[in-house]
This record gives C-alpha cells, sequence and structure tokens, in this order.
C-alpha cells in the first residue's frame, strides 16, 4: 500500500539561546494510504505541534516530511498554500467555521478556491451533506446550528477537495458524547467506504477507539504504538486506557 | 493600593492602546483650540463685524467642530472600550465590584482627558503660530493673524472638552453595568442578518438627493433663507446618502451572489460575505466618509477656486502689469526708467496706445437693447479702439484672439462683470455722430478678452483703423503706456513707486496693486475654508483607520482559517485590497458629487468664469490624499490579518 506520510527524524525545538524547550525530538512517522491514525500523549507531549508540521502550518527544526512523496521542506510560501489545498484538510476542536458564511458556503470554500466548476461544485457540496446528514441546514449561518452540526460541516469542508490526508485536531474536543459519537462513525464509514486517509490527534481515548491505529507520544518522541485487530471496539478502548496509565500524565476520566 | 494607582499602572502598562485613543483626542484638541484662537482673534473679530458672510463661515464652522470633536472622541472612546473588554472581565472575574471597575474607568478617563487638553493646548498655540506662517506665506497678507496665548479660546477649549470628557466618562463608567461577564469574555459571534435590499429606499435615496441637491443650487437672497435651505438641503442628502447606501449595496450584493460562475469563484465568496456580513456597520460608516469627504473635497475646491481666480479676475481687471496715461516729458520717460531699472521683472512687452474717450451722449448707446449699455448715461464715455492697436495689444498679452474690421465695422470688448454673449449683438449697430453726420457701426465681431483696466462704465468699442483716423480728427484721443513684465504678482517695490509718482491714481494702475488687494479680501476666508478641509480630512482619514483597525482584529480568526485550509498570503492580500478598495470608492463617489454641488453653491457668483479647472485641480489633489489613506489601509490591515 502507498505510503501518505513519511517523516524521518524529525525534530522542532522552540525558542532562543539559553531558553530552549524541544517539543519533538527525532520522530519517525510512517502513515500509509487508507490508515485511521490516532495520536495520542498527554498535555504539552508534542500532538498538536506534529500535527501543525505535517499540516505545513509549522516547520520542523531539523528532519525530514514527505507528503504524498513530495518534500515539504523545501516548498515554497505558495507552493505550501497550494498544497495545504489540494492535498489536506483539515478538521479542528473548534470547528474554525467561517461565520460569515452559510454551511453551504464553509463546505465549498475549499473548492471554489481550487476554482472549480460550479456544476462539479454543486455536486459535490450535495454527496457530502447527504453522507453527514446536514443537508437541512445548508442555508444556515454557524450561529444558527448546534456544536455537532457545526463539526460536521467542518468535516465535510476537509474532505470536500477528497484529500490525500484528513487531519483532525481534537475534532470531539467541543462536542457532547451523542454528537461525538456521530461525528466519529462519520469519519469511520469516509475511512472504511471511501479509502480516506485520516490523522487524529486526541486525548479522548473513546475518540482513539475508532482508529485502526494509535500512537502514543510522550516529551516530544515515540512511546508506544497499538494497532487494533480485527473484531469489536471494546478490547481495543481497554489496550488504550491501560497505556493510557502507564503513559501517565493527564489520562482523562474513564469514559 | 488605590483606586487612582491602579488607573496609573494600567495606564503605563497599556500604553500601545492608550496610545492611539490619547492621539486621537490630542488631534481633535489641538484642531479645535487652532480654530477657536483665531476665531478670538482681534482682527477676524473686525472682519466678522463688517462681513456677513465671514461670519456665516464662522458659525458653520464652529457648530461642525464641535460635532467633530464630540463624534470623533465618543468614537475613538467606544473603539478603545471595546478593545478593553478582556481586561475589564478580568477584574471582575477577580472579585472587582462593578461599581470599582466603573469608577476606575471613570477616572482614567478623566485623568487621560485632563493630560490631553493640557497638552493639546499647548501643542496647540505652537501649531497656531505655524498655521499664522501658513497664512502669511499663502496669502501674502502682511498683518498675520493674530494667534498666540488667548484667555477666551483657552476657556472655550476647555469648557467644550470638559461636556465631552465627561459625556465620554459617564458612558464609560455606565458600560461596565450593561456588560454580562460571560459577554466579556466572548468576541462577537453572532452574524449579523443581511440587509435586505428594499425598492422604496432606492427611490426616496433618489427623491431625497435630488431634492437636496436642488434645493441647494436655488438662488438665494437672504440669510434666513440661506439658512433654512440650506439646513433643508443637508438634511435631504444625509438621509438620501445613508439610504442610497443602504438599499443599492444590499441589491448589489444580492445580484452578485447569483451568478454563481462568478461567486463560486476563489475568494470572491469571501469578499462578498464579508461586505453582506458587515453591510449594517458599512452603511454607516460609508454615509460618514461620503459626507466628510463631500465636506472636505467642497473646501478644498471652495479655497481653490477662489484663489485661483484671484489672479484670474485680478488679471480681468488689470490685464497690463502697468498702465497709465501719458502726461508727456519728463514724467514718461520717468516712470519707463523705473519700470526698466526693475532687473527682477523684465519687461516683456511696451505699447503706446491711442484711446479715443467719446462721450456716450453722442451715440445711441442708451437706445440699444442690451441691459449693460444702460449706464452708458450722459456723462459717461465710450472708449475707442483702432483694430490694429487691439491686435497688438492682445498679441503683446500673449493671447490669440484678433479682429478684422472694415469701413464702419465694429466689435464690441466683454465688459467684465457682465455675462454677455456674441448673439446679443446679433443685427445691432452703434450710431456715432461724427461731423460728416450720423454715422452706423453694425457689430460684426465680439470680442472676449480684456486689454485696458477697469474704469466705470466700462465699454470698449473697437472700429476699423480708417473710422478711428476719422474719430482722432474730431476728438484728441488719450495716449495709454502699457507694460507687461514677467511676474508682476511680486512687483511690489516698483509698483509703489510709480503709484507714489502719479498723484492720480485713477489714470495709474498697476496687475501688482490689483491682485494684492483682491487677495486680502478673500485672504481670510480662503483661510477659513481652507483649513475647515483639513479638519475634514483628516476626519476621514481616521474614521478609516478606526474602521480598517476594528475590523482587522475582528476578523483576524478568519484569515487564520483560511491560511489554514490553503489561501496563499497572496490572495489574501488582493482581496483585501480589493475589499478595502469597494470601502473607500462607494463613499468616495458619492462625496464627489456632495463636494461638486457644494463647490457649485458658493460659486454661483462668480460670473462668467470656468470653474472646472480649479475643481479638477482640488478634486485630483483629494484622490491623491486618499489614494495615499487607502495604500496605508491596506497595508495595516493586510498586516494584521496576514502576518508574516
Amino acid at each position: 500500500m502507498r505510503t501518505v506520510v513519511e517523516a524521518r527524524q524529525i525534530r522542532k525545538v522552540y525558542g532562543a539561546k539559553g531558553n530552549v524547550f524541544t517539543a519533538i525530538r527525532e520522530l519517525d512517522l510512517t502513515v500509509r494510504e487508507g490508515e485511521f491514525v490516532g495520536i495520542m500523549g498527554p498535555s504539552g507531549s508534542g500532538k498538536s505541534t506534529l500535527l501543525n508540521l505535517l499540516a505545513t502550518i509549522d516547520q520542523p527544526t531539523s528532519g525530514e516530511i514527505e507528503i504524498d512523496g513530495a518534500s515539504i521542506m523545501k516548498m515554497s510560501e505558495d507552493r505550501m498554500s497550494a498544497f495545504r489545498r489540494e492535498k489536506l484538510g483539515f478538521i479542528f476542536q473548534d470547528f474554525n467555521l467561517l461565520d460569515t458564511l452559510t454551511v453551504k458556503e464553509n463546505i465549498l470554500l475549499p473548492l471554489a478556491l481550487a476554482k472549480t466548476d460550479v456544476k462539479e461544485l454543486e455536486r459535490s457540496v450535495e454527496e457530502i451533506a447527504d453522507k453527514f446528514g446536514i443537508r437541512t441546514i445548508l442555508d444556515k449561518y454557524p450561529y444558527q446550528i448546534s456544536g455537532g452540526q457545526k463539526q460536521r460541516t467542518a468535516a465535510s469542508r476537509a474532505i470536500v477537495t477528497k484529500p490525500t490526508l484528513v487531519l483532525a485536531d481534537e475534532p470531539t474536543g467541543s462536542l457532547d458524547s451523542k454528537s461525538a459519537t456521530d461525528l466519529l462513525e462519520s469519519l469511520r464509514s469516509l475511512n472504511e467506504r471511501d479509502r480516506a486517509t485520516i490523522l487524529m490527534v486526541t486525548h479522548d481515548p473513546f475518540a482513539a477507539s475508532y482508529c485502526s491505529r494509535v500512537l502514543f507520544i510522550k516529551d516530544g518522541g515515540m512511546f508506544t504504538e497499538l494497532a487494533k485487530s480485527e473484531g469489536p471496539r471494546q478490547p481495543f478502548f481497554k489496550k488504550i486506557m491501560d497505556v493510557l496509565s502507564v503513559l501517565g500524565g493527564s489520562a482523562p476520566d474513564a469514559v | 493600593m488605590t483606586l487612582f494607582q491602579v488607573a496609573r499602572k494600567n495606564m503605563a502598562g497599556n500604553a500601545k492602546s492608550y496610545l492611539l485613543y490619547f492621539t486621537s483626542m490630542l488631534i481633535s484638541v489641538v484642531i479645535y483650540y487652532t480654530f477657536v484662537s483665531l476665531q478670538y482673534s482681534d482682527d477676524i473679530q473686525k472682519g466678522m463685524e463688517s462681513s456677513q458672510n465671514l461670519q456665516t463661515v464662522f458659525l458653520a464652522a464652529s457648530v461642525v467642530l464641535v460635532l467633530f470633536s464630540a463624534v470623533f472622541i465618543w468614537y475613538s472612546n467606544s473603539f478603545f472600550l471595546k478593545r478593553r473588554k478582556r481586561e475589564v472581565g478580568l477584574y471582575s472575574l477577580l472579585g472587582m465590584r462593578k461599581k470599582t471597575i466603573g469608577r476606575l474607568l471613570f477616572y482614567e478617563n478623566m485623568t487621560i482627558g485632563a493630560v490631553v487638553l493640557a497638552g493639546g493646548i499647548l501643542l496647540g498655540m505652537v501649531l497656531s503660530k505655524l498655521f499664522a506662517m501658513i497664512l502669511v506665506r499663502l496669502l501674502g497678507i502682511e498683518t498675520a493673524i493674530g494667534f498666540g496665548l488667548s484667555g477666551p479660546a483657552i476657556i472655550n477649549t476647555l469648557i467644550v472638552f470638559a461636556v465631552i470628557l465627561l459625556a465620554t466618562s459617564v458612558h464609560g463608567y455606565r458600560l461596565i453595568y450593561q456588560f454580562q461577564l460571560i459577554e466579556l469574555f466572548q468576541a462577537e459571534k453572532a452574524g449579523e442578518p443581511a440587509t435586505r435590499p428594499r425598492i422604496w429606499q432606492a427611490l426616496a435615496a433618489i427623491a431625497l438627493l435630488a431634492f437636496g441637491y436642488a434645493l441647494a443650487l436655488q438662488p438665494i437672497d437672504t440669510t434666513e433663507q440661506f439658512a433654512r435651505n440650506m439646513g433643508l438641503a443637508l438634511a435631504g442628502i444625509i438621509v438620501g446618502t445613508y439610504l442610497l447606501f443602504r438599499s443599492t449595496i444590499a441589491a448589489a450584493l444580492v445580484l452578485y451572489r447569483k451568478n454563481k460562475k462568478r461567486y463560486y469563484r476563489g475568494m470572491n465568496l469571501i469578499g462578498a460575505s464579508n461586505l453582506s456580513f458587515r453591510n449594517r456597520g458599512n452603511v454607516r460608516t460609508f454615509t460618514l466618509i461620503a459626507l466628510l469627504s463631500g465636506l472636505a473635497l467642497g473646501a478644498f475646491g471652495l479655497t481653490y477656486t477662489q484663489y485661483y481666480y484671484t489672479e484670474r479676475s485680478a488679471e480681468t481687471n488689470t490685464p497690463f502689469s502697468y498702465e497709465f496715461v501719458s502726461r508727456g516729458e519728463p514724467f514718461d520717460s520717468q516712470a519707463r526708467q523705473l519700470i526698466e531699472a526693475d532687473r527682477e521683472h523684465p519687461v516683456l512687452a511696451q505699447l503706446t496706445v491711442p484711446v479715443v474717450e467719446w462721450k456716450s451722449e453722442r451715440t445711441n448707446a442708451l437706445e440699444l437693447p442690451i441691459q449693460y449699455f444702460s449706464y452708458a448715461k450722459p456723462g459717461t464715455s465710450i472708449s475707442f479702439l483702432s483694430a490694429s492697436s487691439y491686435n497688438r495689444m492682445s498679441q503683446a498679452l500673449g493671447r490669440e484672439e484678433t479682429v478684422q474690421l472694415n469701413g464702419d465695422e465694429a466689435a464690441s470688448v466683454r465688459p467684465m462683470l457682465d455675462n454677455q454673449t456674441a448673439d446679443q449683438y446679433d443685427g445691432l449697430s452703434l450710431k456715432v455722430q461724427l461731423e460728416g453726420g450720423e454715422r452706423t457701426l453694425p457689430f460684426v465681431d465680439f470680442l472676449k478678452g480684456r486689454v485696458l483696466s477697469w474704469h466705470f462704465p466700462d465699454f470698449y468699442i473697437v472700429v476699423s483703423d480708417s473710422l478711428f483716423g476719422e474719430m482722432t480728427k474730431a476728438l484728441a484721443p488719450t495716449t495709454y503706456e502699457l507694460f507687461r513684465v514677467e511676474n508682476p504678482e511680486s512687483a511690489k517695490a516698483t509698483s509703489e513707486k510709480l503709484l507714489g509718482m502719479a498723484a492720480d491714481e485713477n489714470r495709474f494702475h498697476a496687475f501688482y496693486t490689483e491682485y494684492r488687494n483682491s487677495l486680502e479680501e478673500s485672504g481670510l476666508f480662503l483661510f477659513i475654508v481652507g483649513f475647515l478641509g483639513l479638519v475634514f480630512l483628516a476626519a476621514t482619514g481616521s474614521v478609516i483607520y478606526f474602521k480598517q483597525l476594528t475590523e482587522a482584529q475582528a476578523d483576524r480568526g478568519r484569515y487564520e482559517t483560511l491560511r489554514k485550509i490553503g489561501v496563499s498570503r497572496q490572495e489574501i492580500r488582493s482581496s483585501i485590497a480589493g475589499q478595502t478598495l469597494l470601502a473607500f470608492a462607494l463613499p468616495l463617489a458619492l462625496g464627489v458629487a456632495h463636494g461638486y454641488v457644494m463647490i457649485r453653491i458658493f460659486t454661483a457668483s462668480l460670473v462668467g468664469m470656468n470653474v472646472t479647472p480649479p475643481i479638477l485641480i482640488s478634486m485630483g489633489a483629494y484622490l491623491v490624499v486618499y489614494f495615499v489613506y487607502y495604500l496605508i489601509s491596506v497595508r495595516s490591515n493586510n498586516r494584521i490579518v496576514n502576518p508574516a
């Protein structure tokens, strides 16, 4: 299977002389096409930094990152923007929907930016809206809909361009459990049916149990890795909880 | 720590955000003080006693300035308070009582106010001197207007700003009671519903604007009528402007959204939705800017038109640099030597021209159906020039207009104070009693260029050289000595010496004297209107600047999201440039129309003058300044939402 993300020996240091903080130290990471990978770790372990590096929002101090075969280290600012638009999809904890746009406009924004043909664009939006069950709220503004609906809108926006890699940063972080389950189910079906590659950073072991593989990070380095075997989700959830208790830090209360 | 100390520490710690508020208040105080000290100077007081016009201008100006200061300070105070919501929320969260926070804000505002007032008045004193110097330089008025320390001006400024300060302080105090603690920590999130376009608003807007313009352009006789008409016109224009923006922008956005092909393409979606999201606030600001730039533009246009025509009218009045009636030797050669000795103003042309000053009762001038000829009462005279003299003079003045006359044909020269046209003379002829009997002189040409200086009743008729020869036999001509020199507007010394030599001032004319006189007459008016123009310009700039800052701060998150989903810096930059362009161009378009009408109103009395060039020039200058504002706005906007 094709490799989507290949990170080698990446290192990220913040601060200048005398007062440096190493957020990521010599980390290797490989994600293959069609995987649903979770990244877990206590606060301050470097999860979000890692995601930002992969998202090309931030640059590593040293190391090499390749996404879809292209090295993102040597890209110019403009190419990086184009790359983000074409290859990556983002889902954020606080949704990051544009409150000046309707739900529909929010979803089609990446397509509009890519100057897609209008017919094609409308068709894609409808298809996605059906998939996430938000067809009835397409003409509403973000402030008129619930948190769960907002996150499904954000997820629709992330995958509408059929990106090579979907990056999700605590997508269930501000959702109630019902909405969170709905979103996770949607992501899983996206992964299983549409073979979308998803990388999700989360605090929540319940959310992580939807992944096919979970990486644990501690103090900027890889701690351990769990792969889900065929079968129900419950045992996998249990295993994650076990690792978390060993990992320490801010393991959340049992869900 | 006492409350006062907290307030003081606050100010020291938040210097940057205070600076903006501080500066805008300071500007208001300086402008107001400068204006008031002008108003209380003896020269102006004297001028106001004699000139109704000046009085009206001052009254209007001071009302506008007080309003401007109040609105401006209120605006920046609200902006300032909005910025500090979080800080206030934190105090509240830490358990400070609302009353205490309110008092803190109150004291703080009063402290800033006191400092600003003191600083503003001090700075105003320095700047008013500077303005006085500009005035002297610009208008060449010898008696500079007395600025400097003026007791009544200080008291006036103190009272006006104390009231404004008290109002804003109370506003700040009350604001804390209106906030819910939770609100203080939430950024403004709820969207405004888009304004729906309404046809009646568009129609009403057009009707109101048309009514306002028409009323403003009505000819006016009395001051009361002026006040009433202008008040009504202003109200119509203000409401019309507001409704026009409100209806047309909303309609344009609805139309824009209909074309999906264009709307769903690149950043168009973002630009259009931002405009629509902000429409309500935009309409208010656009109206304010359109009105302010209309006023500024009008004031500049008016000043420049007057200034421009001071020279023009001096030129029409006294075309040659020096003009005197020959008195024989040694007077003529003495005068000539004096003129030639002035090295800084070399002579470009020198002419000796005979003029026959024919008694008007020996013509039928009074019977001619041209209203202006009613001045040709018995006892007055009509000046006759030969065609060759006229052509020589025209050439010496660097003009192209010439005249060809045969036999008894005549041509009239347009009088300075009458807006005559050529067709008024169609088929008319002047009858002149000559020794050989009455001669009929048909008018065949109408000359626009005046060649000799104005003197009552200002009748100049050009006849053929042969007829002129016959007339000189009947009446000895008066000989005029004419000189044209380089830069006559600065030939002060020579003009004064010549004027001293010529005992009879009526027969001696210098361009310099004429030019100075009209400059001094209009100088004060020019200065005040120009000053107001500057104030409006500053106001426009600040309103735009505050608006851009506020919006950019609010938009930050939105653009950050866009950056994350792959919009390049360049795309954001061009989208911002486009949005800002609209925000500038829309109010400016209407502002130009308003300013044009305003200039028209006040230049209606400039008979027969083409006001287009000065209007175009002042509008051009304004556009340049406005464009600089635009560039600065795009830059600061971009820096906030699109950080490197």
